[in-house]
Formats: C-alpha cells, structure tokens, sequence
C-alpha cells in the first residue's frame, strides 16, 4: 500500500525534507499545537512514516512516549536529529536490548 | 501445589492431566526454540541498524550543511517560497513481511533523487545551491526511511521476544509444576485407594475362609 | 483451561506464516513478482537477489529441484540450538553457503543459522515441527 511522508520539528528540517518530497510538515512552536497534529498525523490513514526530530520529541516527552506506546502499526515514527545533531543520551535500543537480553551489546565491526 | 488444581482423584482426571502436562511441555520447548530463533533475529536487525544509522546521520548534516549553505547564498524566504513549488507527493510502499507469528513492516520507494526540472520549483528564480541541498536531502531521506525499516524490525521482535519469555517462564514454573504436583497427588491417592482396597478384600476373603 | 487454550494458540501462530505450496526456483526465476501464497491468506515475496545467489551456487539442472522457501527446521527432539535442513538440493545449497559438505538433510547449529538467515532472509524461513 502507498503511503507519504510527514515531518515534524524545526524550521530547517521541515524545510530540507519538504524539498525532498515529504508531503506533510509542521513546524514546531507550541507543545499543545504539536502535540494536535502529532496526533492528527498518527491518525491519518495516508502517512505512513513520521519525521520528529529528538529535540521536539524529548520536549513532549511523556506525552509522546504515551503515544508511541498506544499507536497503531502504521505509521512508523523515526526520530533524527535537527541540524545541531543533537540525540539524547539515552539510546532506547540499548535500553530495549538490555531488558531483552539482559546485558549491553556493542556490535564489533565486521567486514562485511 | 496440588490443592491449586482441584482434581477428584480418578482414572479419567489421571488421563486429563497427563494429556495437560504433555501440552504444556510440548508448548513449553517449542516456545524455547522460537525464543531462541527471535534472538538470532533480533541481533541481525541490531546489527543492521548500527550500519544503518551512521549511513544515514551522517547523510542527514551534510543535507543540513547544503541547506543552511542554501539559506545563505538564496535567502531564508526565498529558499522557503522554492519549497512551496516542490512537488511533495513522495510515495513508500509499505507492506508486511511475518516472522514467527509477527508482522514487520517492509518499506520500499520508487524514485527519490529527482533532477532540477522534475522537483516542480522554477528554476530561474533559484540557484543551483537549492538543487544541491535538495538532492542532499533526498539522498538522507532514502537512507532515514531504510533505518526506520529496520528499527521498526528489531522492536517489534524484541516485543516478542518479551512476551516469548514470559509465556514460556509462566510454563517452565508455574503451569507445568502445577500439573506434575496435581499428577503426583491423584497418583499417590490412587495407590492408597487400591492399597485399601487390597487389604479390604483380604479380610473379606478370610472372613469368608473362616465361615467355611 | 484458559491455559491451554493459550498454548495451543500460540502453537498455532508459530507456523501461519508458512507458505501454502513452494515454487521451484526455476519457477521464481521467471516470475516478474516472485511469490508464494501463505497459509493465513497473504503472500510472501522473494528478493531477487536471493533468487540470483541460489541460482549462482546450484547447477542449473538442480534449480527445477530447489523448492522456495528453504525451511530450517526447528524441533525440539533435535535439542536446543539444533536445527535442520531437509531436502537433498535444499541441503546441498544450505551446505554450500556454510561451507560445509551435505548429504540429503543438514543438521546445523545456532551460529550456522544466524549466518543463513542473514544471507536469505525471504528465501529461508523456520518451521517449527513437534
């Protein structure tokens, strides 16, 4: 099934993307008025993959967190960095792989 | 234990639960092999989304550097006012791929890297800076959907994987000990009937061998 | 009861993925849209690359024979961390992969199956026996 594209956070990421071809976005401002069109955006039966970046996200942190836990399969959320490359330190893998597997992983480069 | 199973101590509820414990073990060991299968999985897709990740990033601010390279050389408004002409109908496909029981979304595009005159945006009223930080862009997007691929992947087994673990623990120490404890009890009671019934039958039968 | 309704529920989910019939490699070859109908209703793809790899380790008498999906078999009579392959062709590609010699079915461990399943993750699927 097709899907498009939307973006939330920043000037310049919604800018870049848009660009591209991401068919949705929204500049982030006010937490309520984000939080409306998060909601909006994961509701929508036409997108299927959402942009936030990880400072927009760690400001609506529980709220977010709410809805990633209750949101349907699609769509699929992403979390990048804005153009300061800013990522949070704690990394949601590794806390997902030390509650799977009970110890912390790191992933020796191989030559493939 | 066994009194958390409340069985009569008869022949048919012997079978009944015999039939119970062998389900449960049988659930138990394959559940154990799809555990471990779902780790095999899981530690692919990590590995995959480490690779993924760098890729992608890095993509991510060399587009942020050709855009604010963009915004210097064109302008913030005229930059912005160029992205409303773009034409923004980018499309994904988006289908299921099932493993062990569990839906992983599998994502796939059509053409991401336009050109200058396929993008929509007029090309004499903007610069090459602004097909630069586009085709940047679209290069970051091709890889940032990839990783929300596998990223998606590896949490929806890693969710499974938890609930694997906790199905097949709530067997290994609860159903399937209840079972044994229940079987031990009806059999253990079994035994004591037959011995009582054993003894009373030869009383019987020496009463019957005393009238004689 | 509700317990083992669970169980057998979830034995059940283990293998409704599974394609309902396999496709020759030969057939999936000519396929523009190389895939097998899956038992709960769906279909399952292949990636061509994956198509191509096979073709490229088998001779091209053997590719009428390979049946797709190759299934490693997980049973736990086999023990944990054992799996097998069966089929002679099935096993014979399998083998190859891993480097190893094979003789109608494969008997192969937890670090071989990993390394499978990396190489072809539509081609090969699990199959969970008892």
């Amino acid at each position: 099934m097709s899907f498009k594209i939307a973006v939330i956070g920043d000037k310049d990421t919604t800018t870049g993307m848009a660009l591209a071809g991401a068919t949705y976005a929204h500049v982030h401002a006010a937490k309520d008025e984000t939080l409306a069109k998060l909601n909006e955006f994961l509701t929508s039966d036409e997108i299927g993959l959402i942009f936030v970046t990880h400072r927009v996200a760690e400001e609506l942190v529980f709220e977010f967190r709410q809805m990633m836990r209750t949101k349907r399969l699609l769509p699929l959320v992403l979390r990048i960095p804005d153009k300061t490359g800013y990522v949070p330190k704690v990394d949601e893998l590794q806390e997902t792989i030390k509650r799977t597997v009970g110890a912390e992983i790191v992933v020796k480069k191989d030559g493939e | 234990m066994a009194t958390a199973l409340a069985v009569s101590p008869n022949r048919t509820e012997l079978m009944k639960l015999r039939k119970r414990l062998g389900l449960a073990q049988r659930g138990h060991d394959l559940l154990k092999e799809k555990m471990d299968a779902l780790v095999i999985e899981f530690f692919e897709a990590f590995r995959k989304i480490q690779a993924s990740r760098t890729k992608a990033l890095e993509q991510l601010s060399t587009a942020h550097r050709a855009l604010s390279n963009c915004f210097a050389v064109m302008g913030t408004l005229e930059t912005v006012q160029a992205t409303r002409e773009t034409k923004r109908e980018l499309q994904i496909e988006i289908s299921s791929r099932y493993l062990m029981g569990i839906s992983i979304p599998a994502v796939e595009f059509g053409e991401v890297q336009r050109n200058a005159l396929t993008r929509g945006y007029s090309l004499h009223m903007t610069s090459s800076v602004l097909d630069e930080a586009a085709r940047e862009f679209e290069r970051a997007l091709g890889l940032l959907v990839e990783l929300a691929e596998t990223e998606a992947a590896a949490f929806a087994i890693a969710r499974e994987l938890e609930k694997t673990k906790r199905r097949v623990n709530a067997l290994e120490y609860i159903l399937i000990p209840r079972l044994k404890g229940a079987l031990k009890f009806i059999m253990m009671r079994l035994d004591e009937m037959e011995r009582e019934n054993f003894t009373r039958l030869k009383r019987i039968k020496a009463i019957i061998e005393e009238h004689r | 009861m509700n317990a083992d309704r669970l169980i057998k529920f979830e034995l059940a989910r283990l293998n409704a993925h599974l394609p309902e019939r396999r496709i020759s490699l030969k057939e999936a070859l000519s396929l523009t849209k190389p895939q097998v109908p899956t038992r709960d209703g769906s279909v399952h793809s292949f990636k061509r690359k994956e198509l191509e790899l096979l073709a490229k380790l088998l001779p091209e008498a053997d590719w009428e024979k390979l049946q797709l999906p190759i299934f490693i078999a997980l049973e736990p009579k086999l023990g944990r961390g054992a799996a097998r392959v069966s089929g002679e062709v099935e096993a014979k590609v399998a083998a190859k992969l891993l480097g190893k010699e094979a003789t109608g079915e494969l008997l192969i461990y937890r670090p071989e199956v990993a390394l499978l399943r990396r190489k072809l993750p539509t081609t090969i699927q699990y199959l969970f026996l008892w």
